[in-house]
């Protein structure tokens, strides 16, 4: 019987507090804590070198922190065995033996965690099934494409019925088509399992659509956390980008710089076409201030090409707090 | 209702598996198979014009045939652990609830496993060269027990070295590197032997028994070539005897259980129970 089938799933099924650790005096990580909930998508996110990957080395048993614990689902990091039995991970760069096919992949790996042979083969089958290669399931994985082994990668993270699932980049390298059934793939897991599931990623447009929640690291810290939501609104500016012809640049500004809660107007940097509306703090409580400055450009007949809030995108908000810290 | 396999076994089948379908051993047992036919065609050759006595080409061709079983041992044991580190398997396999222990078991065993494939293969040549002579018997008796004692040893420095290195580049030069170091003296101390072995000083004797492949040189010489009684040939069994224990103790009491991700081992720290 699996221990999902025993025990009732707790709703906080990984918990790290003050997770630290060092190469040699170089600081990786300094001190990270965060939450993940059962059923729920948390993103985690950071620049090259932000220590995303020494964090999920430990918190999946494979290193062991220099200060701070960590526990999944109530199992202290003392005890690792216990842990890696309520974990399923997909690291960044996995390999796959030659010689096996996709069943007799899932089928060891399913004995590894204590099935029967009879028992792990039909998990196996059932995982294909889930992640849609069931019709190659007697093909040998070298044999596989990149988005085939990403999925039996999945499918291998699957075999324990896992609490808590680490997924590492596992869109990386594949088609925006792959990319999308993927992480369709991903959010499955999590509703339909209950599982906690972890995704590593760059693609930020991505994680913010299918995330719950997100950690973004900077130089080994956690520079953000909490719901998509909550992080975005945390850090939204009260400035706003709008793109209008080249020829109507100038006649822009000048209106823009009429309206009273507007305090500057500015060419946006790196964004040709694209000016940058700063507005005063009064106008932050103010909740027809974008109907007023689009009004103003309206009235002068100045056609309105694109609008967005500057600030308002995961990947603004992303590159805000990230800034100077790619080592 | 069957109970689940122990972690050795499963680890030990697929590495069988990966190794003899299509993998390392399989082809190192197919080289060793032709390079020992040329070198058994050159004895019978040298028969014909008897520059070489029989039981010396006897002892020869033994010594060949363990010394280079024993080198597969070796070279399959050295890419256990770096080689799936380098093909980024072996990630998959630390994140699984086995024992690091277990997992060495399994490589280990199936690192032994191209010995008795290369015994099964020499025999044969051994038979044909040494046309029913006496020391064919000898051959028989003390080649497999020198290569048995040994090839678990060999097997486990080969692993010891591979669990230390993060390329398998340097796992198998470094692992080549120890055996030269222990064949080299074997076979200068051994051709003295040949020629004196009745002059042979105490010194010589000593580094002859204190190295593995030094004492199964010497142990074969006695048996194949002097016909030596079994009393007077103990002697050089005891380090083939005490090699293996020492380089497996090291492996499975202190290597094994610390199996890590990079190259080295973890350092092993008390754990509530």
């Amino acid at each position: 019987m699996s221990y999902s089938e025993t025990t009732p799933r707790r709703t906080e099924v990984l918990v790290a507090e003050g997770l630290q650790k060092s190469y040699g005096p170089r600081m990786a990580l300094r001190g990270l804590s965060f939450v993940l909930k059962a059923g729920r998508l948390l993103g985690f996110l950071g620049p090259n070198g932000a220590g995303k990957t020494t964090s999920i080395r430990i918190l999946t048993t494979i290193m062991e922190p220099d200060a701070g614990r960590f526990s999944v689902d109530g199992i202290s990091h003392e005890y690792p065995d216990q842990i890696r039995r309520r974990i399923g991970v997909l690291p960044e760069s996995f390999g796959l033996p030659k010689q096996m096919t996709a069943i007799e992949y899932l089928t060891y790996f399913g004995q590894l965690y204590g099935r029967t042979a009879s028992d792990a083969r039909s998990v196996g089958m059932e995982l294909l099934e889930e992640v849609g290669l069931k019709q190659r399931a007697r093909s040998l994985v070298s044999t596989y494409s990149h988005g085939m082994r990403q999925r039996i990668g999945i499918a291998r993270a699957l075999v324990n019925d896992p609490v808590v699932v680490f997924l590492d980049e596992p869109t990386i390298g594949l088609d925006p088509r792959g990319q999308q059934e993927l992480l369709g793939l991903v959010q499955q897991i999590a509703e339909e399992r209950s599982a906690g599931v972890i995704l590593c990623s760059h693609l930020l447009t991505e994680v913010e659509s299918v995330c719950d929640d997100v950690v973004i690291m900077s130089s080994g810290e956690v520079v953000a956390s909490g719901t998509v939501a909550d992080v975005i609104g945390r850090t939204e500016q009260n400035t706003m980008r709008i793109r209008v012809p080249a020829e109507a640049l100038e006649d822009a500004q000048r209106e823009l710089g009429t309206i009273s809660a507007v305090r500057q107007v500015t060419a946006a940097s790196g964004m040709p076409g694209w000016l940058r509306v700063e507005l005063d703090e009064a106008a932050a409580e103010d909740h027809f201030i974008n109907n007023r400055v689009l009004e103003t450009l309206l009235r002068a007949e100045i056609p309105v090409l694109s609008f967005e809030p500057e600030g308002g995108r995961l990947q603004d908000v992303f590159l805000q707090l990230t800034a100077g810290g790619i080592k | 209702m069957s109970k689940a396999s122990p972690v050795w076994r499963i680890v030990f089948w697929r590495e069988l598996r990966d190794q003899w379908v299509g993998g390392k051993a399989l082809v190192m047992i197919l080289i060793y198979t032709l390079l020992l036919g040329i070198y058994a065609y050159l004895f019978a050759s040298n028969s014909e014009l008897q520059l070489l006595p029989l039981k010396q080409m006897v002892l020869e061709i033994v010594k060949a045939a363990v010394f280079v079983g024993l080198f597969i041992c070796l070279i399959v044991g050295a890419d256990s652990v770096s080689g799936e580190r380098e093909r980024a398997t072996l990630e998959g396999l630390l994140l699984t609830p086995t024992s690091r222990r277990q997992i060495v078991v399994g490589k280990f065993l199936s690192a032994l496993s191209p010995w008795p494939a290369a015994l099964a293969v020499a025999i044969p040549y051994w038979v044909v060269l040494s046309k029913g002579d006496v020391a064919l018997g000898h051959a028989l008796v003390w080649g497999p027990i020198m290569g048995t004692l040994l090839a678990p040893a060999f097997a486990g420095i080969g692993m010891l070295v591979s669990v230390w290195c993060n390329t398998n580049k340097s796992s198998m030069l470094l692992s080549i590197g120890v055996y030269l170091l222990l064949i080299l003296p074997s076979q200068y101390s051994g051709l003295s032997t040949v020629t004196q072995s009745t002059q042979a000083t105490d010194l010589s004797n000593l580094f002859q028994l204190l190295n593995p492949l030094g004492a199964a040189n010497r142990l074969l010489n006695d048996s194949i070539v002097l016909s030596a009684p079994a009393d007077r040939l103990w002697l050089w069994t005891t380090t083939p005897l005490l090699f293996p224990v020492l380089v497996l103790a090291v492996l499975f009491v202190y290597v094994g259980p610390g199996l890590q991700l990079e190259g080295g081992v973890r350092r092993l720290r008390a754990r509530p129970i």
